[in-house]
Parts: C-alpha cells; structure tokens; sequence
C-alpha cells in the first residue's frame, strides 16, 4: 500500500477555471518523488494539498490509509523561503515545533545540536537568522522539519534562492538524512536536473495536470559525478521537452 | 562623513552666537538672549522652582502614555485579530483620527476637574491611535509563509499571536510608541494651558501673564529635554529589542 495517495484531488477558487484537475498519485513508503513544472502551474497548490494546508473541492487525500484533513504532526514541510523567526536563536528555530506542542527538555535540547551538527551548523546554535547566509538559513529550515522526525516531509523549491554550489551540498545534505530515517518526501521545483538528481520517480505537471510520470533509474547514493552521467542528461532532455510542449 | 557630527556642533555654536547677538538689539520681553534663559532655567532648577513642574508634567506624560499605549495595543491586538471587530470599528476610529483631539482637552477638563486626571485623559487619548493603528497594520501584515507554517505546526490562534504576530510585528509597534512619545508632550502640555497651576504647561501660561519671556524659554526648554530624553529611551529599547531582526554588519 501506498503512504501518500492523492486521488481525485481538484482545487480551485471560486468562480475561477480549477487550479488543480482531478490529480491522482501515490508514492511508496520512503519515496522520493519531484513535482516539476514552470511557475504557475499549480504545483505548489498540489503541495498545500497533500500536506492538508488546503482542503481539496473534491477527491481524498490518504496518509498511510487514513485521510488527512488538517495537517498533521507527522508531516515536515520546508517552505520557499527559510520563514525562520528573527528574533529567535538557531536553536530555538529548530525547536520551534516542539516547543509549541510541550515544555522542552534537555533531551529535545540535544537532539536539535544533533540535527544542527549533521547538518553542519553546530558552530551557529546561538547566533539569529539575520547573522547567516541564505544556504545556512535553509539548512535550519531543514533541520527545523526534521526536529519531529516527520515520517513524510514536504519541500516547496527550498533551494531556488542558493548559488549552484550550495544547493548541490544542500540536495546531497537532504538526500542522506531523508535514507536515514526512511523518510517518504514529495518535493516540488522548476529545475528539471534537480529533480532527477533528487527523486526516485518524476511527475510533470501543466495546468494543473500531471502530463507525465518517469522513474528514475539512477544508483543510490547518488554522487556528483552522476550529474554528468549520459543517462542524467538524456532524461533532463527528454523532460525539458516534455515540459516546453515537444513530442519527444 | 566623519565630521558631521562636529559641523553639527559647529551649527549650534552658531546659531547660538547670532541670537546672542540679535536679542542684544532686542527687548527681552520679544527675545531674551540664550545667556539670559540660561540663568533664569539655571536660577529656577537650584531653587526648585521647576521640580514640582516637571515631576507634575513627566507623571502625566508617562500615566497617559501608558493608558494610551496599552488601549491602543489591546485594542488594535483584538482589531487585528478579529475581522468582525475590524470592519465594525474601523469606521469610527477614521472617524475618531479626524477629530482634533486637542480641540476636546476643555471637555476633558470639564468632565474630569482641573486635577491630573484631566491631562492624563488628554495625552492617553492621543497617544491611543498611533499604537492603535500601528498594531492593527502589523498584526494583519504577517508574512503568509509563516502563518502557514504555524498552521502546519498545528498551533493555536493564541499561540500563533504570541509566537508570530506580535513578535513579527515588533518593529511596527514600537514605531508606533515612538510617535505616541512626541505627540504625548503634546497632550499633557495643551492640557496644562486650558487648565491647571501646576506643570510645565502652567508655567508657560503663567510666564505670559506675568510678560516673563526668559521664564517662558526655559520651561520650553525643560519641555524640549523630556521630550528628546523620552524619545531617546525609546530608541534605546528599540535598538535593545530588535537587534536580532537586523542584519548585523561584520564584527
């Protein structure tokens, strides 16, 4: 059985032609699947929806068989921007979602310098957003959706902002954390080779259809190296074309 | 850049050397000279005839500008908060910015008596509005990624305004109390003239009855330091609370 399912699932506001139309996908448990689309096509829509932000006109959404209405603890989502809190340390960002939920204890204390570290910010625990850089910014967004150990985690372009160099650290950082815990993701972006480098199945998705749906047969743990592989580039070709409207 | 401060300074030597100058040419009922002020606020602090003045004018200052600060607060939390509030008063508060309030202190006077109460009505009433509105603008305008990451952290309404609104909005609120600083001289001062024998306000009054310029310039002065030393404060906690939110430069 699947861990997310989408069926059905049609959005749109009122009086207005439906951003989404009757969109229907599953992933497997410990999944990681891209959406890709240009601006606008719905994609971030789709994501608000799986993760229970929305609520669909009509069709389901199944969290490993139960529906999801609201959203739940055991989802993370990483948003567009870092959407840290200013006046907040490094730590008490990453801490922010079980500090609203109970007091905090040393434990909690630990297990966040322990995300923080594997992400390589233990030397930052104390200083404010406004003092990092914006690929030290995301790495807290990150660690912040990983401090519940969500067992589905949501990402919404969170590297579009990074220069080239960092969004690779930062795509590699994601993808040994989400093997780690097995974590299932849905992660959406407009760029086509991070998607491939990124997921284990793509969905291309215009006006809010999802027109095409491609496995991606690459070797895990991915390296850097396979961003320059034949296969790598064939399928971001075949994609892009898919994308702009082409027969390929 | 570097010596603009000193050029300041410079300014002010200046300008206070050509009034010298000009007021010598004077009588000093139209313009006493800085010399003659000095000795008349220097003369009135060592005999403590302005302390109780000042203690009177800086008591209604704060009182109002605490009454009106937390109101205008609490209100524009709750105006932020519930759209049903915002669209049923905001009517009456646009209505409400248009009255001159100052117009109303011979009212306030005769409701509440000559006494103290009167002023801090006075100054607390116009220090409302500005944390008011500033409140009400800063609570609604919180950044929509945030707010829907508290939704996905599945946090209470209250929660979500102690640990994103208000915080978020800070920088707003506290831009609003600087206002309500300087407009608060203002109201506790004209609340002095129409009535009242005691406060820095009074004092004017009573230095034009008796044709005391020198007496007039000075408590303008005292009036001045409070004012300035009260905004200071509040740049002060400014700088104290919202430093995280800048981006801070290289140590």
């Amino acid at each position: 059985m699947s861990f997310l399912t989408i069926k059905d699932g049609t959005y749109g506001y009122q009086g207005k032609e439906p951003i989404l139309h009757g969109i229907n996908w599953e992933i497997e448990k410990g999944g990681f699947h891209c959406l890709l689309g240009k601006s606008g096509c719905g994609k971030t829509t789709l994501l608000k929806l799986a993760a229970g932000l929305l609520k669909p006109d009509s069709g389901h959404i199944y969290l490993h068989g139960k529906e999801m209405t609201e959203p739940s603890h055991e989802c993370g989502f990483v948003f567009q921007s870092p959407t840290l809190l200013e006046w907040k340390t490094v730590m008490d960002n990453v801490l922010l979602p079980l500090s609203l939920r109970r007091k905090l204890t040393g434990e909690d204390r630990e297990h966040a310098a322990s995300i923080l570290e594997l992400i390589g910010l233990s030397e930052h625990l104390n200083r404010y957003p406004a003092q990092l850089s914006g690929g030290q910014q995301s790495r807290v967004a990150l660690a912040r959706a990983l401090i519940q150990h969500p067992s589905m985690l949501f990402l919404d372009e969170p590297f579009a902002a990074l220069d080239a160099i960092t969004r690779e650290e930062l795509q590699d950082d994601l993808l040994k954390i989400c093997q780690l815990h097995n974590t299932t993701v849905l992660f959406i972006t407009h760029d086509i080779a991070e998607a491939v480098y990124l997921s284990d199945r793509v969905a291309v998705m215009d006006q809010g259809r999802i027109i095409h749906a491609e496995d991606v047969n690459l070797a895990k743990p991915r390296t850097m190296k396979m961003r320059y592989d034949p296969y790598f580039n064939e399928l971001c070709l075949q994609l892009r074309q898919i994308m702009s409207g082409e027969p390929s | 850049m570097k010596h603009v401060k000193f050029y300041s300074f410079l300014l002010l030597i200046l300008l206070l050397v050509s009034w010298e100058m000009i007021a010598g040419s004077m009588s000093e009922l139209v313009l006493p000279a800085p010399s003659v002020i000095f000795i008349t606020l220097l003369d009135g602090i060592q005999s403590g005839y302005f302390m109780p003045h000042i203690i009177r004018t800086t008591t209604e200052i704060l009182l109002g500008l605490f009454f009106g600060g937390l109101f205008g607060f609490i209100i524009g939390i709750l105006m932020g908060e519930s759209e049903f509030l915002r669209k049923l008063l905001f009517p009456y508060v646009i209505a409400s910015q248009a009255v001159p309030k100052l117009a109303l202190a011979p009212l306030f006077i005769l409701w509440f008596g000559f006494d103290i109460t009167s002023k801090v009505v006075i100054t607390a009433l116009i220090c409302f509005f500005p944390l008011l509105e500033n409140t009400v603008t800063a609570i609604q305008h919180v950044d929509k990624q945030k707010a829907d990451l508290f939704r996905m952290l599945k946090a209470s309404r209250w929660q979500t305004l102690i640990h994103l609104k208000i915080p978020a909005g800070l920088p707003g609120i506290l831009a609003g109390l600087r206002v309500a600083v300087v407009l608060a001289v203002v109201g506790a001062v004209v609340g002095e003239f129409i009535g009242g024998s005691e406060g820095l306000g009074a004092v004017i009054i009573a230095s034009q009855g008796m044709m005391d310029t020198p007496l007039m310039f000075a408590s303008l002065l005292l009036l001045t330091f409070i004012g300035m030393l009260l905004y200071q404060v509040i740049t002060i906690l400014e700088k104290r609370w919202l430093k995280p939110y800048m981006k801070e430069t290289k140590k």
